[in-house]
């Protein structure tokens, strides 16, 4: 009898055992069942991203003294954007103080440049006149004319 | 500038509370919070059939009681009333970091819980805190602290300009504990105020990396450019250099007259990492890592410790009892771990009252994970880490401008770099240099200063944010524009 007892207290003993040993790799799979949703989140974060944003960058106008363009527009931006007072510029800066044919910006590798064309007052990047193919990164300031505008990232 | 005021002001009367909701981040906080609980109860109920065990007896009823529930228990909500308060401050900011922190601060919690529990003592009025509690109080703190930088920071101007300020913030701290702070283990990094004590450099290294990427943002072209020449080494012009390296310089000094060596590291390969990430020439970092071993050279040849954390780690048996100890004791738990590890509560045996590896709640929690989790644990705690990191270079790739990048680039290497850096000196990878392991270890400074760094990526990581502020230029220029024909 208590040989009996004692028997059936060691499988059950042993069911406990059991039960630590799966509460133990349960907890390191549970672990890698995170790392695993984790990655497939990341995953298509990546997939998503390695699309790339449709466009390489967007214009926003900061200041435009006499509304045109106005300010708060944004503009999606070619690898080549010519910008000044003539209509045939992709962005057609309609401001006295901005030549025909003002500036032009160029997306080459992974790096915006702007250049000047030639124009009456210039065009500067956070306030520095331009004399040579300037690289801009996001966030600088560009300013035609009294046209200012900022350099964004394109939307994805 | 009046329009450009007029456009800002409008932009912000805009925003509405609006709550939004987080599905990723709700379901990986449930599988967090699920892990968590089977950890504890695989914990607790280890350690009750082991105290059978010792003491002779049988086990009459098993519970899977976690050791101490109603401090898991207030972990856990804690973790989902953050997620609430995103949730109704509707911002758009990432959904990944908070569970992956949450998942390796309740490691360490779960560590520290299973912890001879007079590890640490601190009495707080009538109450007497304990190491589990303590760093149950020193994690809520650090979720308060990312909560609030999550959503309280909405202008990155205060950190980019006066970024000097913050340069001299973090030096006056470092000297204040020079001067005032108090010896432990023969390196004087703690500085007590009062009841409150805490590592100044755990903090200098946000301060760096905040102060790093506003100087490397604002001189990025310059430093690119190489004017200077000595002999082979071409450097960009020197006087926008100084600064920098001054900054460093002085950081890194006080650093190793503390005998803070993991610190000293840690600074170095931050600034390395952040000119390259900054400037994309790999000739800085050979460059730096040349200067490194070096500098490595010559400590070691000045300071009776560096060579003995150097001789350590060729040969920890040469002396296993006295210097080699840790080391060694560290060595036979990884071992003991092997592939799946012994069990959460089951390694880590007492000798004649003490843990057998020294410090295995700061510098040596891996020493006690890798033997109660084993080799798979311990990949899953690094892949944690990878995930951190890999959600800041994300959120930096994704920012608005150049400081904007580099700080979130900077905050999320300084968690890895930390990371490895001890999980590395643990496993005799490189020689140990005593450091903590983020959001695992206890300690407070420790767990606090990572808390910003994650809240401030948060931060970064709002799509929707305020646009950043309009670059500094040393001269702003008046325009005079003429007609033009």
């Amino acid at each position: 009898m208590s040989s009996l007892s004692s028997s059936s207290c060691r499988a059950e003993v042993d069911g406990f055992v059991l039960a630590l040993w799966l509460l133990r790799l349960g907890f390191l799979a549970l672990i890698y069942l995170f790392l695993f949703v984790v990655a497939r989140v990341l995953l298509r974060d990546l997939r998503a991203a390695s699309r790339g944003p449709a466009e390489p960058g967007r214009l926003v106008v900061l200041a435009s003294p006499r509304g045109e363009p106005p300010v708060g527009a944004s503009y999606p931006l070619d690898a080549v954007t010519t910008l000044g007072r003539d209509l045939t510029n992709t962005v057609v800066v309609d401001d006295p103080f901005a030549s025909s044919e003002h500036a032009v910006l160029t997306y080459r590798g992974r790096v915006w440049y702007v250049e000047d064309r030639g124009s009456t007052n210039g065009t500067f990047v956070n306030g520095l006149q331009v004399a040579a193919p300037t690289a801009m990164g996001f966030g600088d300031q560009l300013q035609i004319g009294e046209v200012r505008f900022r350099l964004d990232r394109g939307r994805s | 500038m009046s329009v450009l005021t007029q456009a800002h002001a409008t932009a912000r009367r805009v925003p509405r509370v609006r709550p939004r909701f987080r599905k990723t981040e709700l379901g990986l906080l449930a599988v967090v919070s699920t892990a968590l609980v089977v950890g504890g109860a695989s914990l607790g109920a280890t350690e009750r059939w082991l105290k059978a065990q010792a003491a002779g007896e049988k086990l009459t009823s098993f519970g899977f009681a976690p050791p101490d529930p109603r401090g898991l228990g207030v972990y856990l909500v804690a973790l989902l009333l953050v997620h609430a308060l995103f949730v109704l401050a509707g911002r758009r900011t990432d959904q990944i970091l908070l569970p992956a922190v949450g998942m390796l601060g309740g490691i360490g919690l779960l560590l520290m819980q299973r912890l001879p529990q007079d590890l640490v003592t601190q009495s707080l009025g009538p109450m007497d805190l304990k190491l589990g509690q303590l760093q149950l109080l020193w994690l809520l703190i650090s979720l308060g602290v990312i909560t609030a930088f999550a959503l309280l920071v909405r202008s990155d101007r205060w950190l980019r300009a006066y970024k000097y300020t913050w340069a001299a913030i973090g030096i006056a701290l470092l000297t204040l504990t020079f001067v005032f702070g108090s010896d432990v283990n023969g390196a004087r990094l703690t500085l007590s105020i009062g009841p409150v004590s805490g590592q100044p450099s755990e903090m200098l290294k946000v301060i760096l990396v905040v102060f790093l990427a506003a100087y490397l943002s604002e001189n990025r072209s310059l430093l690119a450019v190489e004017s200077t020449r000595i002999g082979p080494l071409r450097l960009p012009p020197i006087p926008y250099l100084a600064p920098m390296v001054a900054m460093w310089a002085i950081a890194l000094g006080i650093v190793v007259v503390q005998r803070d060596l993991g610190a000293a590291l840690l600074f170095f390969a931050v600034f390395l990492a952040l000119l390259y990430v900054a400037t994309g020439r790999a000739s800085y970092v050979i460059g730096g890592v040349v200067l490194f071993l070096a500098g490595s050279f010559v400590l070691y040849h000045l300071f009776a410790h560096v060579q003995v954390r150097v001789d350590n780690w060729l040969d920890p048996f040469r002396d296993p009892l006295n210097q080699g100890f840790q080391t060694v004791q560290a060595l036979y738990a990884f071992a003991r771990g092997g592939l799946l590890g012994v069990g959460l509560g089951a390694g880590l045996p007492t000798i004649a009252g003490h843990l057998p590896v020294p410090a295995v709640h700061t510098d040596y929690p891996l020493a006690a994970l890798g033997e109660e989790l084993g080799l798979m644990g311990l990949l899953a705690i690094f892949g944690l880490y990878l995930v951190i990191v890999e959600r800041g270079l994300r959120i930096a790739a994704a920012a608005h401008d150049e400081f904007r990048a580099l700080l979130a680039a900077g905050l999320s290497l300084v968690i890895g770099i930390q990371a490895f850096i001890i999980a590395a000196g643990n496993l005799k990878l490189i020689p140990l240099t005593g450091i903590t392991l983020p959001f695992i270890s206890y300690g407070g400074s420790s767990l606090l200063a990572n808390a910003i760094a994650v809240g401030l990526l948060l931060a970064l990581s709002d799509r929707g944010a305020v646009p950043p502020p309009p670059p500094r230029s040393r001269r702003w220029r008046r325009l005079r524009p003429r007609r033009a024909p």
